[in-house]
């Protein structure tokens, strides 16, 4: 069954009423809709074969605004010519120009006009008339019907009209106007469906609770939507991309079996460089190197005083770790110096001398560190490290490389790894990861090591532990597929409800 | 990490194999000593590397390099045989007025010298470098060339008043007396801070009174310029820890030594009460370490025989001895300041083996993986947020008080600050949340709206208890800004967050600059404040050139975590 909305169904019966064939100018007329929903209306009968839609191109003829007037007062050429017969036919042309009322400007064009038209002629002077013209000329019966009707189509006018239409154009006095045309036709379809009858159901767009509730949806029908339109857009609720990526690595690093740490963005000296062998005047330590705090400048150490004393005592000589130490003179003071955190490293000591430590313990955190960089697209000033330990009798490099190998395969979803040489102050020996993934090629991965001795006897740590960070921010710019660092702490909106899933 | 630069063909050249200029090539012979090539000028030929090894001195020029190089590429191994021909037969005073000032000096005579541009060049770059780094900007060490064949011993390492002595400083032409050197040179200029607060000064004489030097800011223009004409050069380091001019000074000799030099040793005599002793500079021996089979075995997971440990120390440029079947005994150069411990050779051990030949070995532990119990809490609680319709976002804890009090209409308050801020926007860490999210929508406008944003994250307040000084707290702030906003749709989107948290709340009226009088509250869980809630107030939303209404909470997710903790309890 063909189901048409009440438009469609109201134009329909109109261009049957109109001999099933009519312009869409004369729907709109007759329907008293506008003109759009009739078009509309007219696409959708034509698109089920109803009526067909004959396009046409329409050359419409319109008076200018001098046209309109000499359309009510005559052209300039007859109101001298009557202004002259009332003289007797002949008469000094300032005369019959006084009283045709003709203004200065129309003279020449009335002269030239009643010369040509072969009605009057000038000779020294002196207008006299060459006959009786008929009392309306061509072009004057076309001005006449443009003010009547005011305008005509060219197509429909006779041949001598149409000549006569291009010569007022020339005049100025009509202009043409190019339009399209449409016209509807009922198909053999369209007359046999109104023969048929027309359903004559009521269309709903919106189904409301109250036609529900009382049934009345039985009775209506459900307009059917262009379900290809465009809608408005909808942004969900969602979790920040990067804290997203995140949350999926400290997933995986739960089921590798590792617990979480945390600690302290103000941190004391103390756990950020001397206890990791870390000597007070390492260039690391340097004005560039870590953010100091303005005030207070030192925190409060007291509760560490058995393990401080122990680490002063390795920096300084290598109390019992078997080192030579540092060889310079450790100041308790500078340990309470009070910083922000500068490396996730920190968290580790402090897991290592909580009393909670598990052996084996495995153990990792995602910590905000920061740094005093000029931020840029390799570099932020605030950021997030992904470090950990693993601590264990017998643990050996081996261990190292397997823990480094599995983060590879399971974090990052490499193919290959490869091991390098690499330097901290804490760690020996000490291993850059690389990992290597197809379609991404190598990136490096992170930096780990075996804690040295100095740094886990102080803390009473008598067996190995494996410390390992991970390039977390590299591997997430590499499946976001940004090479701009900035975008983990993104202030631009558009691109967090834009980014999919990474 | 030092970065050094090093000129490719006298590396290729000292080297003595074609190595190639293909960087990925080049990278893999320098990951034994942990080098990374940074940048290769193929026209001027300048390879710069960077060296991960910050406590690796003697890798900082190229000599040291191909030195190390020489051992892991087979091409050599051991420790080469360095030695000192004789005394040199001059002798250094030290004057006891340096005790306090800059107290220690080393020096060795190298004859026999066929220097070049290249190789001076070279020395000029490790001067600089250990300068900088090892010798902590001069303040430890600073080191001293000369022509030798124009000086006359004994020296004398003594002191003056800055405008008692005059001398014609590197580079420059007319003769400047020390306070004249401090103002004008840009030596002086640069290092003067390290001296400038002694009534006098450091400085290295000859017999004739001549000046040599004055340590740690300039040499004489006269004695102390080498050039490729020079055949027998004065090395001398001074500085203010004993061992470190000692070390400073081997890595330069060495070097030389590698260049065909012939060291000759020289005898400081200090005049210090307690350390009135005769020294013999430089202190080329090697100390000793024994180093247990089974304690290397231990550290990488490996089988290793004695043999084959000593044959890797070997590629490591160590010389070796056996002490009985289980123990060897390590020659350790004095230039390798970095072995502390045995630790430091079972590294080298490594290396020479190959990381990339040890097998790696995943074992499994009896280990429970766990979030933090908080973590999972501020886990559901953003669960809950972005089903509600907020869009997480993540901002810096690092601001401002602009941001943090002045635009938020507050007065302001202590926070925790930043003594060497980089930046005027990033001065201290953030003592509310709200703020951050204010920032974000004001970065935002042209944004399609309705916004919806919020954020979990720390902030930190001052607290003299802790022994940070600091207390953090996790919180949840949020923010609704569209056409409509207002206190009603931010009250019914807290109510839902906290009854999803099984708690039941209250809200008391408050009075709160940030938000709209009226129309703002604290957020009361039993009788605990949590937080704070309301519409924005327009003069907010000015200062953060806002033009939509907006209401926000913002709620201490660490109290809320440790009140249902209690509720538990009961």
């Amino acid at each position: 069954m063909t189901e048409l909305r009440p438009h469609e169904r109201k134009t329909l019966l109109i261009l049957e009423k109109l001999g099933g064939k009519a312009s869409l100018s004369q729907l709109t007329a007759e329907a008293g809709l506008p003109e759009t929903a009739i078009m509309r209306a007219a696409l959708a009968l034509q698109s089920q074969k109803l009526v067909e839609i004959e396009e046409r191109k329409e050359k419409t003829l319109i008076l200018t605004q001098e046209g309109k007037t000499y359309a009510r007062k005559g052209l300039p050429e007859r109101r001298l010519m009557k202004a002259l017969l009332k003289l007797n036919g002949e008469a000094p042309l300032h005369k019959a120009i006084k009283e045709a009322k003709l203004r200065d400007n129309l003279v020449s064009i009335a002269l030239g006009w009643l010369r040509q038209k072969g009605w009057a002629k000038l000779e020294k002077g002196k207008l006299k008339t060459l006959g009786t013209p008929e009392k309306e000329g061509i072009d004057e019966r076309l001005l006449r019907l443009l003010d009547k009707n005011r305008s005509a189509i060219l197509e429909k006018l006779d041949p001598e009209m149409r000549k006569t239409a291009e010569l007022l154009k020339k005049r100025k006095l009509v202009e043409i106007e190019e339009k399209t045309v449409r016209i509807l036709k009922i198909t053999k379809e369209g007359q046999n469906l109104i023969k048929r009858g027309i359903q004559a159901m009521e269309e709903v767009s919106q189904l409301t609770p109250e036609l529900i509730a009382t049934g009345k949806w039985r009775k209506v029908k459900l307009r059917k939507y262009n379900i290809r339109a465009p809608v408005a857009k909808t942004w969900p609720g969602k979790k920040h991309p990067y804290l997203r990526f995140i949350d999926e690595v400290k997933s995986k690093l739960v089921q590798l079996g590792f617990k979480e740490m945390s600690g302290p963005l103000v941190e004391l000296s103390f756990f950020n460089f001397d206890a990791l062998f870390m000597p007070q005047d390492h260039p690391a330590r340097e004005i560039f190197g870590i953010y100091f705090v303005k005030s207070p400048k030192h925190g409060n150490l007291s509760r560490y005083r058995h393990v401080m004393a122990k680490v002063k005592k390795t920096h300084e000589n290598g109390w019992k770790t078997g080192s030579r130490g540092w060889r310079y003179k450790y100041s308790v003071r500078e340990a309470s110096r009070l910083i922000l955190r500068g490396h996730g490293t920190a968290l580790s000591i402090r897991t290592l001398l909580s009393k909670d430590l598990e052996i084996p313990g495995k153990y990792f955190s995602i910590a905000r560190c920061y740094r005093p960089e000029v931020v840029d697209k390799t570099h932020l000033t605030e950021f997030n490290q992904v470090e950990g330990i693993v601590v264990d009798e017998n643990l050996t490099l081996r261990d190292l490389l397997g823990v480094l190998e599995k983060f590879a395969i399971e974090i990052a979803g490499a193919d290959e790894v490869k091991f390098r040489p690499d330097y901290f102050p804490f760690t020996e020996p000490s291993v850059e990861l690389s990992a290597y993934k197809k379609g991404y090629g190598w990136i490096e991965f992170g930096g780990s090591g075996i804690f040295r001795p100095e740094v886990t006897l102080p803390l009473g740590i008598k067996v190995p532990v494996i410390a390992w960070g991970l390039g977390i921010d590299r591997l997430f710019m590499m499946r976001a597929g940004i090479d701009d660092i900035r975008y983990v702490f993104t202030q631009d909106l558009d691109w967090i409800r834009r980014k999919g899933m990474v | 990490m030092p970065t050094i630069e090093i000129e490719y063909q006298d590396f290729v050249k000292l080297l003595g194999i074609k190595i190639g200029k293909n960087v990925e090539k080049l990278n893999e012979i320098l990951a034994f000593v942990k080098g990374e090539v940074k940048a290769f000028d193929e026209k001027e030929g300048i390879l710069t590397v960077e060296i991960k090894d910050t406590n690796r001195p003697d890798l900082w020029n190229v000599e040291g390099l191909t030195r190390a190089l020489h051992g892991f590429l087979g091409l050599d191994r051991g420790l080469k045989n360095y030695k000192i021909v004789d005394d040199s037969g001059v002798k250094v005073h030290v004057d006891k007025r340096l005790w306090m000032i800059r107290p220690y000096i080393a020096c060795a005579v190298v004859r026999n010298l066929n220097l070049n541009d290249t190789i001076i060049r070279g020395l000029m770059r490790l001067q600089d470098k250990l300068d900088q780094t090892y010798g902590r900007n001069r303040r430890r060490t600073s080191i001293g060339l000369y022509n030798f064949d124009l000086l006359s011993p004994p020296l004398h390492y003594t002191v003056t008043k800055p405008t008692e002595t005059s001398f014609v400083p590197l580079g420059f032409e007319q003769e400047m007396n020390l306070k004249e050197i401090l103002e004008k040179h840009p030596k002086g200029v640069e290092y003067g801070h390290i001296v400038r607060r002694f009534e006098v000064y450091p400085i290295l004489l000859d017999s004739k009174k001549r000046v040599l030097s004055f340590p740690p800011i300039i040499n004489s223009n006269d004695l102390g310029k080498i050039t490729p004409e020079t055949k027998n050069v004065l090395v001398e380091v001074t500085g203010t820890t004993y061992e470190t001019v000692l070390n400073t000074l081997n890595i330069v000799v060495f070097s030389l030594i590698d260049r065909g030099g012939k060291t000759y040793s020289t005898t400081i005599k200090y005049a210090y009460s307690g350390k009135n002793e005769t020294v013999v500079t430089p202190r080329i021996e090697a100390s000793t370490i024994l180093l247990k089979v089974e304690y290397v075995n231990q550290i990488l997971g490996l089988k290793l025989t004695a043999k084959h440990i000593a044959e890797l120390l070997g590629k490591a440029r160590f010389n070796v001895k056996s002490r009985g079947k289980n123990s060897l005994l390590v020659y350790i150069p004095p230039y390798r300041i970095d072995i502390m411990h045995p630790i430091d050779l079972v590294e080298d051990v490594a290396i020479a083996y190959g990381y990339n030949n040890i097998q790696p070995l995943w074992r499994r532990l009896p280990t429970t993986g766990a979030t933090n119990p908080q973590t999972e809490f501020y886990d559901y609680a953003r669960e809950i947020m972005i089903g509600l319709g907020f869009q997480e976002i993540l901002t810096y804890t690092l601001t401002n008080k602009q941001a943090l009090f002045y635009k938020m209409k507050l007065k302001p308050e202590k926070t925790m600050e930043i003594a060497n801020p980089k930046v005027l926007t990033l001065t201290c860490l953030r003592s509310w949340l709200l703020p951050s999210l204010m920032e974000f929508l004001s970065n935002n406008q042209h944004v399609e709206y309705p916004q919806k944003i919020f954020e979990l994250g720390t902030i930190v307040i001052p607290d003299r208890e802790g022994e940070t000084k600091t207390r953090e707290e996790q919180r949840l702030a949020a923010v609704t800004t569209h056409a409509n906003a207002g206190f009603t749709e931010i009250k019914s989107l807290l109510d839902a967050l906290i009854t999803s948290l099984n708690l039941q709340w209250q809200i008391r009226e408050a009075v709160h600059p940030t938000f709209i009088p009226g129309r703002t509250g604290k957020v009361k869980i039993g009788k605990t404040d949590v937080g704070v809630i309301g519409e924005i107030h327009p003069k907010v939303l000015k200062a953060w050139d806002l033009e939509k209404p907006a209401a926000a909470f913002e709620v201490d997710v660490s109290k809320i975590y440790r009140l249902t903790l209690q509720d538990t309890d009961k």
